[in-house]
């Protein structure tokens, strides 16, 4: 099952070796797939920890949105029993009862829904609820994606533990396909400097460890802040302003919110891409989770970053 | 009402209230269990592994102790700084002890834990360090000529405070984004339902702080009339302040340890009781033991369902009901000095 977190830190704009890199996930899910149905599983989760499951779990609460997403993407949530207040998406979703936030989702709440799985992320959720949920007994998978060849093991893994093998193909195929069709649409362009804005006060970026950068760099575009230490550092707005970005992406979080934090940029009129009046909003929902909606975010990423490549 | 008349009236309206808050507090939960199932589990007559016995015993219950352990700890090092600083405003949050404590367990955290006894130990150290330095800072800063003036005590007691958490947003900035969050719901203040071997050691420590601030309460009756009285009257008051002073930041770091910093509890809990019982601490230090452990427990229980199935800090409330308290304190108590 190992599909491997550490190891294919690769080039970030290189589709053919995701591509490679999801064939080997893939593979290693088919044939975790076809051993699944045996009483008693043992599944080594994305920390490495050897989780064992009396049968594939019936009952799976949700602590991670982008979990949560993936396994509606698969099909798989009819075992879904549990989400937090932020699995939004898709609607369908809030039809599962709620068990509150990620960093402290209610324990009794939880414990009343009977899971025989939850869900959970080294990036979110805290390591209090993961140590009490273990010492009840109740079995804790953990998950974390950084890169798209992640993503797509997330999606291999939690297809297999939903009884789901057969939707990740399809699912994955899909995904490369349009990441395909959006890697031939910029590749003739020159490649912009891109500020992407996660939150403006303080200034927060992505940097070498997260997935956006990768998806910028799928859409074309250069990250300035690509070379930075860490996932999401605070940034110097004198140093983001001393890279003379071409584009500046401002992520809007929840839906209805304006861009954040327009004006702050508009009145750096020397900047490159405030002259070219090339600012533009997204969805942070889209970048920021590593669900399905990913290859939305790099569709709509490469919108903004090469509009002449999609007239 | 005699003065034996009105312990026992205190003592009666502690046991009543301890068991209302805790009947209550194991009662009401977002599990939304019927009364009759509770008392199944607590009579035992629920299965070992069943939602309700979890519920109850694994997750209720362990909560309740923690609460409890947590009051009665931040509501007798209230009284320990009070009487120390014979200045009924003192507590750990106003001295800017808990901030100290606060400093020491981040720094703690950040080294990296696994959960186990041995880090809680670890995480406790740290924070009693950070409560050392910085209540003898406000000592240091504050006294003058023996004494401790009310308004330089609070200053200093509001600077340390400030110092320490700025520390502390030092600390935080520099953490990891995925970690920030788990930090800043710990600086809120959040009772958690501890593991039993933690949950015993933080017993051990709330017992040991009581211990040595109680086994000084006559000293510290004699130290109010002064420190050269209490001289004069046969107290050892360098000794007596020393250990009252380190039993007080050892209260405080572990309920910063094991709860997060919380405020206020040791400002109303012994206020409310010296209103009843009078100054003596032989009295005031075993019932503010149990006042706080009742304050804190109802603050949880309100925390826990108020929103339910999300909850708010406890911090949010006792800082939302100590604040005012506060001010009304300094308003009609402390006139004079302002």
């Amino acid at each position: 099952m190992q599909g491997g977190i550490g190891g294919h830190v690769g080039a970030p704009h290189v589709p053919g070796r995701v591509r490679a890199l999801t064939a080997v996930v893939l593979g290693a899910a088919l044939v975790l797939a076809s051993v699944a149905p045996a009483p008693g599983l043992t599944v080594v989760d994305m920390l490495g920890r050897e989780v064992t499951l009396p049968a594939l779990p019936r009952r799976i609460v949700s602590l991670v949105p982008s979990a949560t997403e993936l396994i509606f993407a698969l099909g798989g949530e009819e075992r879904l029993v549990g989400r937090t207040d932020y699995c939004d998406y898709p609607p369908a979703a809030s039809s599962k009862p709620s068990v509150g936030g990620m960093l402290a989702p209610n324990l009794e709440t939880m414990v009343v829904l009977k899971p025989d799985l939850v869900i959970a992320t080294t990036s979110g959720n805290r390591e209090e609820t993961f140590t009490k949920l273990t010492q009840l007994g109740i079995p804790v998978y953990a998950i974390h994606a950084a890169r798209v060849a992640e993503v797509m093991d997330v999606a291999a893994r939690l297809g297999t533990l939903t009884g789901r093998p057969a939707a990740v193909t399809t699912f994955v195929a899909g995904l490369e396909r349009r990441l395909r069709a959006v890697a031939d649409a910029v590749r003739p362009y020159r490649r912009p400097r891109v500020l992407y804005v996660l939150w403006p006060e303080p200034l927060i970026v992505p940097a070498r460890d997260a997935l956006v950068t990768e998806l910028i760099g799928l859409a074309g575009g250069e990250s300035l802040t690509a070379g930075e230490r860490g996932d999401y550092p605070r940034f110097s707005i004198e140093a983001a302003v001393a890279r003379a970005p071409e584009v500046i992406v401002l992520a809007r979080h929840g839906s209805g919110s304006g861009p954040m934090s327009r004006d702050k940029w508009d009145r750096l009129t020397s900047l490159p891409a405030v002259k070219a009046g090339r600012i533009h909003a997204v969805d942070g929902n889209l970048m920021h989770r590593y669900g399905p909606r990913m290859v939305d975010g790099v569709e709509s990423l490469a919108r903004v970053i090469h509009p002449e490549a999609f007239r | 009402m005699t003065r034996l008349g009105r312990l026992v009236g205190v003592l009666v309206l502690l046991g009543v209230g301890l068991v209302a808050a805790v009947t209550i507090a194991v009662f009401l939960g977002s599990a939304r269990l019927s009364p009759a199932t509770v008392l199944q589990v607590l009579t035992g007559g629920a299965s070992a592994g069943s939602t309700e016995s979890v519920v109850i015993l694994s997750l209720r219950l362990p909560r309740i102790a923690a609460a409890m352990l947590a009051g009665g700890a931040l509501a007798v090092a209230g009284v320990g700084f009070q009487g120390l600083t014979r200045n009924p405003l003192a507590e750990p949050s106003v001295l800017g002890v808990s901030s100290g404590a606060a400093f020491g367990v981040v720094i703690a955290q950040l080294m990296g834990s696994t959960g186990a006894v041995v880090d809680a130990l670890k995480v406790t150290a740290f924070g009693f360090g950070g409560a050392l330095v910085a209540g003898a800072a406000v000592y240091l800063i504050a006294s003058v000529h023996g004494g401790f003036p009310i308004q330089t005590l609070l200053l200093s007691g509001v600077i340390v405070g400030i110092f320490f958490a700025s520390a502390v947003t030092v600390l935080t900035s520099l953490v990891d984004i995925n970690r920030l969050g788990g930090i800043i719901h710990w600086l809120l203040g959040n009772i958690a339902p501890l593991p039993g071997p933690t949950l015993l050691l933080f017993a051990a420590l709330a017992v040991l702080g009581f211990g040595l601030i109680v086994s000084q309460a006559r000293e510290l009756n004699v130290l109010a009339l002064g420190e050269e009285a209490a001289l004069q009257l046969g107290v050892n008051t360098e000794r007596l302040k020393l250990q009252v002073f380190v039993a007080a930041a050892l209260l405080t770091a572990s309920v910063v340890a094991f709860a997060g910093p919380i405020g206020f509890v040791g400002l109303i809990v012994p206020h409310i009781l010296r209103l009843l019982l009078g100054p003596d601490n032989r009295f005031l230090v075993p019932t503010a033991m149990v006042g706080g452990g009742i304050f804190l427990l109802l603050a949880d229980t309100v925390a826990r369902n108020i929103v339910a199935p999300a909850e708010l800090s406890v911090g949010v409330i006792t800082a939302l009901f100590g604040a005012p308290f506060f001010v009304y304190l300094l308003r009609t108590r402390h006139r004079g000095v302002l």
